[in-house]
Protein backbone atom coordinates (compact mmCIF):
# COMPACT_ATOMS: atom_id res chain seq x y z
CA UNK A 1 0.00 0.00 0.00
CA UNK A 2 2.67 2.45 0.71
CA UNK A 3 4.29 1.31 -2.39
CA UNK A 4 1.57 2.14 -4.29
CA UNK A 5 0.89 5.43 -2.84
CA UNK A 6 4.61 6.19 -3.67
CA UNK A 7 4.23 5.20 -7.11
CA UNK A 8 1.30 7.41 -7.72
CA UNK A 9 3.48 10.51 -6.38
CA UNK A 10 6.02 9.87 -8.80
CA UNK A 11 3.79 9.16 -11.79
CA UNK A 12 2.16 12.52 -10.83
CA UNK A 13 5.57 14.30 -10.39
CA UNK A 14 6.12 12.91 -13.97
CA UNK A 15 2.96 13.50 -15.54
CA UNK A 16 3.86 17.34 -14.07
CA UNK A 17 6.80 17.86 -15.99
CA UNK A 18 5.46 16.53 -19.30
CA UNK A 19 2.46 19.03 -18.91
CA UNK A 20 5.13 21.71 -17.98
CA UNK A 21 7.03 20.83 -21.36
CA UNK A 22 4.15 20.61 -23.72
CA UNK A 23 3.70 24.63 -23.19
CA UNK A 24 6.73 24.79 -25.71
CA UNK A 25 5.27 22.55 -28.43
CA UNK A 26 3.60 23.77 -31.58
CA UNK A 27 -0.50 23.98 -31.51
CA UNK A 28 -2.09 20.70 -33.22
CA UNK A 29 -2.08 20.88 -37.16
CA UNK A 30 -0.25 24.44 -37.15
CA UNK A 31 1.12 24.57 -40.72
CA UNK A 32 3.67 26.73 -39.63
CA UNK A 33 5.43 24.23 -37.14
CA UNK A 34 9.29 23.47 -37.11
CA UNK A 35 8.88 19.85 -37.80
CA UNK A 36 6.93 20.81 -41.09
CA UNK A 37 9.36 23.70 -42.03
CA UNK A 38 12.61 22.30 -42.12
CA UNK A 39 13.43 19.33 -44.37
CA UNK A 40 9.59 17.95 -45.06
CA UNK A 41 9.13 20.38 -47.92
CA UNK A 42 12.27 19.22 -49.74
CA UNK A 43 11.16 15.60 -49.99
CA UNK A 44 7.70 16.46 -50.86
CA UNK A 45 8.86 18.28 -53.81
CA UNK A 46 11.36 15.77 -54.67
CA UNK A 47 9.75 12.21 -54.38
CA UNK A 48 8.62 12.14 -57.86
CA UNK A 49 11.38 13.73 -59.69
CA UNK A 50 13.49 11.29 -57.88
CA UNK A 51 11.77 8.01 -57.25
CA UNK A 52 9.15 7.78 -59.84
CA UNK A 53 6.48 6.92 -56.96
CA UNK A 54 3.39 9.24 -55.84
CA UNK A 55 3.36 7.65 -52.48
CA UNK A 56 5.61 9.74 -50.03
CA UNK A 57 5.70 7.50 -47.16
CA UNK A 58 7.18 4.51 -49.43
CA UNK A 59 10.06 6.53 -51.58
CA UNK A 60 11.60 7.89 -47.91
CA UNK A 61 11.39 4.63 -46.28
CA UNK A 62 12.93 2.81 -49.23
CA UNK A 63 14.55 5.02 -50.98
CA UNK A 64 15.94 8.06 -49.16
CA UNK A 65 15.99 6.14 -45.62
CA UNK A 66 17.12 2.29 -47.29
CA UNK A 67 19.62 1.92 -44.49
CA UNK A 68 17.18 2.70 -41.61
CA UNK A 69 15.14 -0.05 -43.37
CA UNK A 70 17.87 -2.17 -43.10
CA UNK A 71 19.18 -1.80 -39.74
CA UNK A 72 15.42 -2.38 -38.89
CA UNK A 73 15.43 -5.84 -40.76
CA UNK A 74 18.33 -6.70 -38.57
CA UNK A 75 16.43 -5.93 -35.32
CA UNK A 76 13.83 -8.17 -36.74
CA UNK A 77 16.22 -10.82 -37.30
CA UNK A 78 18.17 -10.58 -34.15
CA UNK A 79 14.55 -10.66 -32.24
CA UNK A 80 13.70 -13.76 -34.35
CA UNK A 81 16.62 -15.46 -33.64
CA UNK A 82 16.99 -14.49 -29.91
CA UNK A 83 13.71 -16.37 -29.89
CA UNK A 84 14.16 -19.37 -31.50
CA UNK A 85 16.82 -19.84 -29.35
CA UNK A 86 15.54 -18.97 -25.92
CA UNK A 87 12.06 -21.40 -27.06
CA UNK A 88 14.27 -24.37 -28.60
CA UNK A 89 14.48 -26.45 -25.76
CA UNK A 90 11.31 -25.83 -24.21
CA UNK A 91 9.82 -29.51 -24.50
CA UNK A 92 13.31 -30.80 -22.57
CA UNK A 93 13.05 -28.14 -19.84
CA UNK A 94 11.84 -29.62 -16.16
CA UNK A 95 8.34 -28.28 -15.56
CA UNK A 96 7.73 -26.53 -12.13
CA UNK A 97 3.78 -27.63 -10.84
CA UNK B 1 -5.88 28.07 -19.93
CA UNK B 2 -8.68 27.68 -21.89
CA UNK B 3 -6.91 28.47 -25.03
CA UNK B 4 -3.97 26.06 -23.81
CA UNK B 5 -6.48 23.12 -23.48
CA UNK B 6 -8.20 23.59 -26.80
CA UNK B 7 -5.03 24.31 -29.46
CA UNK B 8 -2.83 21.65 -27.52
CA UNK B 9 -5.72 18.47 -26.46
CA UNK B 10 -3.48 16.32 -28.31
CA UNK B 11 -0.74 16.53 -26.25
CA UNK B 12 -2.75 16.41 -22.88
CA UNK B 13 -4.36 12.74 -24.33
CA UNK B 14 -1.07 11.29 -24.93
CA UNK B 15 0.58 12.38 -21.58
CA UNK B 16 -2.76 10.81 -19.78
CA UNK B 17 -1.59 7.32 -22.14
CA UNK B 18 1.89 7.52 -21.69
CA UNK B 19 0.52 7.62 -17.71
CA UNK B 20 -1.68 4.75 -17.49
CA UNK B 21 1.03 2.39 -19.16
CA UNK B 22 3.84 3.95 -16.81
CA UNK B 23 0.85 3.27 -13.61
CA UNK B 24 0.39 -0.19 -15.13
CA UNK B 25 4.53 -1.05 -15.38
CA UNK B 26 4.92 -0.03 -11.90
CA UNK B 27 2.30 -0.97 -9.34
CA UNK B 28 0.94 -3.76 -11.21
CA UNK B 29 2.22 -7.21 -9.76
CA UNK B 30 1.60 -9.52 -12.88
CA UNK B 31 4.20 -9.30 -15.48
CA UNK B 32 1.88 -10.17 -18.43
CA UNK B 33 0.18 -6.83 -17.39
CA UNK B 34 3.47 -4.68 -17.27
CA UNK B 35 4.28 -5.78 -21.15
CA UNK B 36 0.39 -4.26 -22.00
CA UNK B 37 1.58 -1.44 -20.18
CA UNK B 38 4.83 -1.22 -22.35
CA UNK B 39 2.53 -1.33 -25.40
CA UNK B 40 0.28 0.99 -24.31
CA UNK B 41 3.29 3.38 -23.74
CA UNK B 42 4.99 2.96 -26.93
CA UNK B 43 1.56 3.54 -28.63
CA UNK B 44 1.30 6.58 -26.79
CA UNK B 45 4.62 8.00 -28.05
CA UNK B 46 4.09 6.96 -31.89
CA UNK B 47 0.50 8.56 -32.00
CA UNK B 48 2.75 11.87 -29.92
CA UNK B 49 4.94 11.72 -33.30
CA UNK B 50 1.92 11.04 -35.82
CA UNK B 51 0.22 14.24 -34.37
CA UNK B 52 3.64 16.17 -34.95
CA UNK B 53 2.94 15.44 -38.69
CA UNK B 54 -0.81 17.21 -39.31
CA UNK B 55 -1.39 20.10 -41.16
CA UNK B 56 -4.94 21.56 -41.40
CA UNK B 57 -6.43 21.32 -44.30
CA UNK B 58 -3.80 19.39 -45.75
CA UNK B 59 -4.07 15.58 -47.91
CA UNK B 60 -2.35 12.32 -47.20
CA UNK B 61 1.37 12.09 -48.04
CA UNK B 62 0.54 10.73 -51.73
CA UNK B 63 0.94 13.00 -55.02
CA UNK B 64 -1.70 13.97 -56.52
CA UNK B 65 -2.39 13.76 -60.43
CA UNK B 66 -2.27 17.23 -60.94
CA UNK B 67 0.76 17.58 -59.53
CA UNK B 68 2.88 15.31 -61.23
CA UNK B 69 4.32 17.04 -63.67
CA UNK B 70 4.53 20.44 -62.01
CA UNK B 71 7.72 21.30 -60.75
CA UNK B 72 6.88 23.73 -58.17
CA UNK B 73 4.63 21.84 -55.69
CA UNK B 74 3.24 23.23 -52.98
CA UNK B 75 4.29 21.92 -49.98
CA UNK B 76 1.50 23.12 -47.34
CA UNK B 77 -1.09 20.96 -49.12
CA UNK B 78 0.12 17.51 -48.36
CA UNK B 79 0.92 16.32 -44.57
CA UNK B 80 4.25 15.43 -43.33
CA UNK B 81 5.57 12.51 -44.26
CA UNK B 82 8.70 12.39 -42.37
CA UNK B 83 6.97 11.00 -38.88
CA UNK B 84 5.09 8.38 -40.51
CA UNK B 85 7.92 7.15 -41.94
CA UNK B 86 10.06 7.09 -38.60
CA UNK B 87 6.55 5.37 -36.77
CA UNK B 88 6.32 2.44 -39.10
CA UNK B 89 9.78 1.14 -37.89
CA UNK B 90 9.24 1.92 -34.18
CA UNK B 91 6.11 -0.12 -34.91
CA UNK B 92 7.92 -3.21 -36.33
CA UNK B 93 10.43 -3.32 -33.81
CA UNK B 94 7.43 -3.04 -31.17
CA UNK B 95 6.32 -6.08 -31.75
CA UNK B 96 9.72 -7.97 -31.92
CA UNK B 97 10.21 -6.52 -28.28
CA UNK B 98 6.79 -7.71 -27.59
CA UNK B 99 7.67 -11.27 -29.07
CA UNK B 100 10.74 -11.51 -27.22
CA UNK B 101 9.48 -10.24 -23.52
CA UNK B 102 6.74 -12.79 -24.44
CA UNK B 103 9.74 -15.81 -24.86
CA UNK B 104 11.44 -14.72 -21.59
CA UNK B 105 7.80 -14.97 -19.94
CA UNK B 106 7.44 -18.48 -21.05
CA UNK B 107 11.03 -19.81 -20.04
CA UNK B 108 10.14 -18.03 -16.30
CA UNK B 109 6.67 -20.13 -16.07
CA UNK B 110 8.26 -23.05 -16.84
CA UNK B 111 11.43 -22.87 -14.43
CA UNK B 112 9.45 -20.78 -11.44
CA UNK B 113 5.62 -21.79 -12.26
CA UNK B 114 4.27 -18.29 -11.29
CA UNK B 115 3.63 -14.97 -13.33
CA UNK B 116 3.60 -12.47 -9.99
CA UNK B 117 6.37 -10.69 -9.48
CA UNK B 118 6.10 -11.68 -5.41
CA UNK B 119 5.89 -14.49 -5.43
CA UNK B 120 8.66 -15.01 -8.20
CA UNK B 121 10.92 -13.17 -5.97
CA UNK B 122 10.35 -15.80 -3.22
CA UNK B 123 11.05 -18.98 -5.04
CA UNK B 124 13.88 -17.54 -7.02
CA UNK B 125 15.69 -17.17 -3.05
CA UNK C 1 -8.75 16.15 -39.30
CA UNK C 2 -12.20 16.39 -37.83
CA UNK C 3 -12.22 17.50 -34.35
CA UNK C 4 -15.41 15.52 -33.12
CA UNK C 5 -15.08 12.23 -34.37
CA UNK C 6 -11.13 12.63 -33.21
CA UNK C 7 -12.44 13.37 -29.81
CA UNK C 8 -14.60 10.14 -29.81
CA UNK C 9 -12.07 7.70 -30.98
CA UNK C 10 -9.76 9.13 -27.83
CA UNK C 11 -12.20 8.39 -25.65
CA UNK C 12 -12.68 5.22 -26.95
CA UNK C 13 -9.53 4.44 -26.56
CA UNK C 14 -8.86 5.54 -23.65
CA UNK C 15 -11.37 3.30 -22.12
CA UNK C 16 -9.88 0.03 -23.24
CA UNK C 17 -6.51 1.45 -22.10
CA UNK C 18 -7.95 1.65 -18.67
CA UNK C 19 -9.90 -1.18 -18.65
CA UNK C 20 -7.33 -3.57 -20.32
CA UNK C 21 -5.24 -2.76 -17.41
CA UNK C 22 -8.04 -3.36 -14.88
CA UNK C 23 -9.22 -6.39 -15.86
CA UNK C 24 -8.64 -9.56 -13.65
CA UNK C 25 -8.66 -12.23 -16.08
CA UNK C 26 -5.64 -12.08 -18.80
CA UNK C 27 -7.30 -13.40 -21.50
CA UNK C 28 -9.92 -10.35 -21.93
CA UNK C 29 -7.01 -8.24 -21.19
CA UNK C 30 -5.31 -9.72 -24.00
CA UNK C 31 -8.62 -9.50 -26.22
CA UNK C 32 -9.31 -5.71 -24.97
CA UNK C 33 -5.33 -4.56 -26.12
CA UNK C 34 -6.68 -6.01 -29.66
CA UNK C 35 -9.61 -3.47 -29.70
CA UNK C 36 -6.84 -0.55 -28.42
CA UNK C 37 -4.74 -1.49 -31.13
CA UNK C 38 -7.80 -1.12 -33.79
CA UNK C 39 -9.00 2.35 -31.99
CA UNK C 40 -5.51 3.67 -32.34
CA UNK C 41 -5.28 2.14 -35.86
CA UNK C 42 -8.41 4.13 -36.55
CA UNK C 43 -7.23 7.38 -34.71
CA UNK C 44 -4.29 7.45 -37.14
CA UNK C 45 -6.13 6.27 -40.66
CA UNK C 46 -8.13 10.18 -39.47
CA UNK C 47 -4.96 11.76 -38.68
CA UNK C 48 -4.07 10.86 -42.41
CA UNK C 49 -1.39 8.42 -41.67
CA UNK C 50 -2.80 5.96 -43.84
CA UNK C 51 0.59 4.07 -44.16
CA UNK C 52 0.94 3.75 -40.29
CA UNK C 53 -2.47 2.60 -39.96
CA UNK C 54 -2.64 -0.27 -42.03
CA UNK C 55 0.81 -1.54 -40.51
CA UNK C 56 -0.52 -0.98 -37.18
CA UNK C 57 -3.46 -3.33 -38.15
CA UNK C 58 -1.84 -6.16 -39.90
CA UNK C 59 1.35 -5.85 -37.80
CA UNK C 60 0.57 -5.04 -33.70
CA UNK C 61 -3.58 -5.96 -33.54
CA UNK C 62 -2.86 -9.14 -35.77
CA UNK C 63 0.84 -10.29 -34.93
CA UNK C 64 0.93 -8.60 -31.50
CA UNK C 65 -2.60 -10.08 -30.46
CA UNK C 66 -1.63 -13.63 -31.94
CA UNK C 67 1.87 -13.80 -29.51
CA UNK C 68 -0.19 -12.70 -26.35
CA UNK C 69 -2.67 -15.34 -26.69
CA UNK C 70 -0.03 -18.03 -27.45
CA UNK C 71 1.54 -17.10 -24.37
CA UNK C 72 -1.41 -16.88 -22.02
CA UNK C 73 -2.37 -20.09 -23.51
CA UNK C 74 1.18 -21.92 -22.79
CA UNK C 75 1.00 -20.30 -19.38
CA UNK C 76 -1.73 -19.21 -17.11
CA UNK C 77 -4.89 -16.82 -17.53
CA UNK C 78 -5.35 -16.19 -13.94
CA UNK C 79 -3.33 -13.04 -12.39
CA UNK C 80 -4.27 -11.42 -9.14
CA UNK C 81 -4.46 -7.87 -9.80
Amino acid sequence: MKFKILSLFFIVITGIILIYGVAGMPDLADPDSPASRHVSPEYIQNTYKDAHTPNMVTTILADYRGYDTLGETTVIFTAGIACILLLKNLKGRKSHD
Amino acid sequence: MIDFIVTKYNYLFYIVLFLIGFYAIIVKKNLVKKVIGMNIMQTSIILFYVSIGCKKDGTLPILLDSDLHSHAIDAGKYLNPLPHVLMLTAIVVMVATLGVALAVLILMYKQYGTLEEDELLKRIK
Amino acid sequence: MITPFNFIIMIFVLICAITAITVKDLLSAVVILGAYSFFMCLLWAEMGAVDVAFTEASVSSGIGTILMVVAIIKTTRRSKD
